[in-house]
């Protein structure tokens, strides 16, 4: 029953995004325009997927790090994102897919340095030294983020936050299919590893008396989650709040056990996703909000609601 | 007898000498007093000489008073007219480093007015520096201040001038508008320029009209879709290289729903004309009207 | 013999000593070993070579036959099952969903639970007398509660050995005796083969029938618990004086009082 309502919620928020704008079209001409088409199909879309691999990269990565407040962001991803996209600003890298790529590429440095981080402890990727390591490598980055934005002109300094404070105005079809061939691999590999994430939460030792074989869980999980976030962050900027508190409330509603929680998470995000952008494009129209407001404006109160209930029962 | 006779001869020569009518002019204010954008009132013992110009137009404005050899410091970012290059460097404008600036010995700093000000200005007049916080964001701006500046530095009758001229300019009734244009200045998220920007004055004098002049901001990011649903004519780049191309949105699916991108009608405005406010208001509108004749 | 240790010699890594030396231990179906000895003796460090989370520097460590640390862990859970002495507990469950981990083993990765798996998990919970809790949240037990469900969820990976390590710590004496008896009762009735770690010298001489005694990482006796656990024995290895009597043919010591050394002397 409760699949039913979140795969009916799914799709009413898609239809919404696409008949929803600035411009007003009739339904009846929603088919031929152009502008639903080539700009809001592509963006409900890309919306979902992007909201689904960031609340399936948060529930991961909570549990791989034992740890309710993870976030995909906090692993230092963000950080290394920005700075990429605040040096190929910067440095004016030519072409229109120079901004994403840079994105992705520092997000795969910042991911690579706290895994080579991580590893340090041990093959097991020690929940804490993993924590500290992103925490570490998103200061870094952010500060060096910060010293090219201080050092550029005004117009620079703008431009470059408002990239990064998140959005999907850069959705097309090409945006989309290039999204929607990539995120397979790292959503099943999580998928795939929902029963050792359930023992996770036992300590190292009980899950592995248990099956699960600890080390190379921990690796997959993390680089999986990590892949995720970085081609999230890549074509929408850091959208933050969504794999924090998405993967939540999936629990308060689904429970802990990851092989329900993997697709909740997913279908929760990509809701929430579609309809804050949604919401970012029509309230102040034509003016835009940067959707990471958005996102935690309505979560908030739901995860409250929520929490509440929870409390309660 | 003889001796003293050449006195009273000089001296009555030098009195009629004396008494001589003058080019009229205002007589340069002994202790100019302004008030400035930011409603201070701002009042000097002598005309300034030793000025920090502490935003690009400011120092463009005081080079076009005349002042330009009274200013002892610039930022980084003073590039016009090139005779400022060889100003030296005291910093930011944003958040500047008063302790260079004081190193110069100013007797007026031009602060460019915004919050992240706040706590220079505050510490300029714990050392005792006079400064002026100024702000043009539309040719009425560009006026005042030329006057303000003027004043301040001793070249109130340039000042006027300049003043007098953009006034005019200002007042032009504008042509009727021929183009729809949107100016767009980043692409993700699209931030085009609004009602409240120099752009969409000087593009309005030249005839052209903003399709987002009612947004009432200098610049906000809109959605790319009300781009294409307001289809403008052309869309405007502000644009700082010498060989202006296509620049790289131009090229990204979701902007080729905009027809005017599809079609390539893109103008590039050179950057030292139109990327902030200039005295040089004439010349953009100019120039303007120019480009868009091109894409008629 | 489901598990063989023969010579095992093991170290953690950036350690300067070993914490295993030269320590061997057989244990086929239907045999309760004890592995007693004081704190820090080696005890947790044997489990995890046994169970392959440690690969021993020399000797071997067998389960079944095939070295321990070579086991897919997926596969070696459905062959042994350990209660390990800390657990966290991650988020709020039921007593049923907790004891449902133990089926883990033998799910398919996306498979739902099965008939089948639901029944092992009510025997697991009847056989360990908690089939009562089943519905309860784990954090209202009690210590002792929470150790029945703990064995339950060993019991229902359908093991043929099973470790507990200091499965006693902070129980009451009933429920010490309770649990003991409940293993002896498995161990009996089922034919498993159970290794129970525990510094407690009388358990495990009441229930056990081989006892393995450690002492720094050393063996310092193997063998039946009237054989091992002599006064010289149980006096050098836990450094204090006792004196054993039989009880129900088994050793029991009695801890001696000694005066401490007074502050002032050297």
């Amino acid at each position: 029953m409760k699949w039913v309502v979140l795969v009916g919620a799914s799709l009413l928020a898609v239809l919404l995004a696409v008949a929803s704008g600035p411009t007003r079209i009739p339904l009846a001409e929603l088919a031929g325009s152009p502008i639903v088409r080539d700009l809001r199909v592509p963006r409900a879309l890309l919306g979902f997927l992007v909201g689904g691999a960031l609340a399936v990269a948060g529930t991961g990565l909570q549990a791989l790090v034992r740890n309710p407040l993870a976030d995909p962001f906090l692993m230092g991803l963000s950080g290394g994102a920005g700075l990429g996209a605040v040096a190929a600003i910067a440095l004016r890298l030519p072409g229109p897919w120079a901004l994403p790529l840079a994105a992705f590429a520092g997000a795969l440095a910042a991911m690579l340095l706290v895994y080579r981080l991580g590893l340090v402890a041990g093959a097991t990727l020690d929940p804490r030294v993993l924590l500290l390591a992103g925490v570490v490598v998103g200061s870094f980055a952010a500060a060096i983020t910060t010293a090219i934005v201080s050092l550029s002109e005004a117009e620079q300094l703008r431009n470059a936050l408002l990239w990064l404070w998140g959005g999907l105005s850069g959705a097309s079809w090409s945006t989309l299919a290039v999204i929607a061939a990539y995120l397979p691999v790292p959503l099943i590999v999580i998928a795939v590893s929902a029963r050792p994430l359930d023992l996770l939460g036992l300590g190292d030792e009980p899950a592995q008396y248990l099956g699960a074989d600890v080390a190379p869980l921990r690796r997959r999980v993390y680089l999986a989650a990590s892949l995720l976030t970085a081609a999230a962050v890549a074509v929408s900027g850091v959208i933050g709040f969504v794999g924090l508190i998405v993967p939540h409330i999936g629990r308060l509603a689904w429970g802990h056990r990851h092989r329900t929680l993997l697709p909740a998470a997913f279908l929760g995000g990509g809701i929430l996703l579609v309809l804050s952008d949604t919401l970012a494009r029509t309230i102040v129209a034509p003016r835009e909000l940067p959707v990471g407001i958005v996102t935690a404006l309505i979560g908030v109160p739901v995860f409250a609601v929520l929490l509440r209930r929870w409390v309660r029962a | 007898m003889r001796r003293s006779s050449l006195r009273w001869w000089i001296a009555g020569v030098l009195v009629l000498a004396a008494c001589a009518p003058r080019r009229r002019h205002p007589p340069v204010v002994r202790a100019p007093a302004v008030t400035d954008d930011a409603g201070r009132a701002v009042a000097l013992t002598a005309p300034a000489r030793r000025v920090v110009s502490l935003a690009p137009s400011s120092t463009e404005l005081l080079f076009a008073v005349g002042a330009g050899r009274q200013v002892v410091g610039r930022t980084t970012w003073c590039r016009y007219p090139p005779a400022a290059r060889s100003i030296p460097v005291v910093g930011d404008g944003l958040d500047p480093n008063v302790e260079s600036v004081a190193a110069v010995h100013p007797d007026l700093v031009v602060l460019y007015q915004s919050p992240s000000n706040g706590a220079a200005l505050a510490q300029l007049q714990d050392l005792g520096i006079p400064a002026v916080v100024l702000r043009q964001d539309r040719l009425a701006d560009v006026a005042r201040d030329a006057r303000i500046l003027g004043t301040l530095t001793g070249h109130p009758a340039q000042g006027d001038s300049i003043a007098s001229a953009l006034d005019v300019v200002a007042a032009r009734r504008p042509p009727v508008a021929h183009t729809r244009v949107a100016y767009v200045v980043w692409d993700n998220p699209p931030i085009v320029i609004g009602a409240g920007s120099f752009l969409d004055e000087v593009g309005r004098l030249a005839g052209a009209e903003n399709v987002f002049h009612d947004l009432r901001a200098a610049s906000a990011p809109v959605s790319l879709e009300s781009i294409v649903a307001r289809n403008p004519d052309v869309i405007a780049v502000v644009d700082d290289s010498t060989a202006p191309a296509t620049p790289a949105f131009a090229a990204r699916p979701e902007w080729r729903a905009v027809p005017a991108i599809r079609a390539g009608r893109i103008l590039h405005l050179p950057g030292d004309l139109f990327g902030r406010p200039t005295p040089r208001a004439a010349e953009a509108i100019a120039v303007f009207a120019r480009l868009l004749a091109t894409v008629r | 013999m489901i598990l063989a240790l023969e010579g095992v010699r093991a170290r953690y890594p950036d350690t300067g000593r070993d914490a295993l030396a030269g320590v061997s231990l057989g244990v086929s179906t239907g045999e309760l070993h004890a592995v007693l000895g004081p704190n820090g003796s080696g005890k947790t460090t044997l489990i995890r070579v046994a169970l392959g989370t440690l690969v021993p520097a020399a000797g071997t460590a067998l389960v079944a036959g095939r070295p321990a640390h070579r086991w897919d862990r997926r596969a070696l859970a459905r062959v042994a099952a350990a209660v390990t002495q800390g657990e966290e507990m991650p988020f709020p469950q039921r007593v049923r969903d907790a004891v449902l981990l133990g089926r883990y083993p033998h799910l398919p990765p996306f498979a739902a639970p099965r008939p089948a798996d639901t029944r092992a998990v009510s025997e697991a919970l009847a056989a360990c007398d908690a089939l009562e809790l089943a519905d309860r949240w784990m954090e209202t037990l009690s210590g002792g509660e929470r150790q029945r469900v703990r064995l339950a969820r060993a019991l229902a990976q359908e093991p043929e050995l099973l470790v507990l390590d200091e499965p006693t710590a902070s129980l009451d004496v009933r429920h010490e005796m309770e649990l003991f008896e409940r293993i002896r009762g498995l161990v009996d009735t089922r034919g498993l083969a159970a290794v129970v770690i525990t510094h407690h010298v009388n358990l495990a001489a009441r229930f056990a029938d081989r006892v393995l005694v450690l002492s720094g990482g050393a063996p310092a006796g193997s063998g039946t618990p009237g054989d091992v656990l002599t006064r010289e024995t149980v006096e050098r290895v836990f450094d204090w004086p006792v004196t054993i009597q039989t009880f129900d043919d088994r050793p029991q010591m009695i801890p001696l009082r000694r005066a401490l050394p007074s502050p002032g002397s050297t």
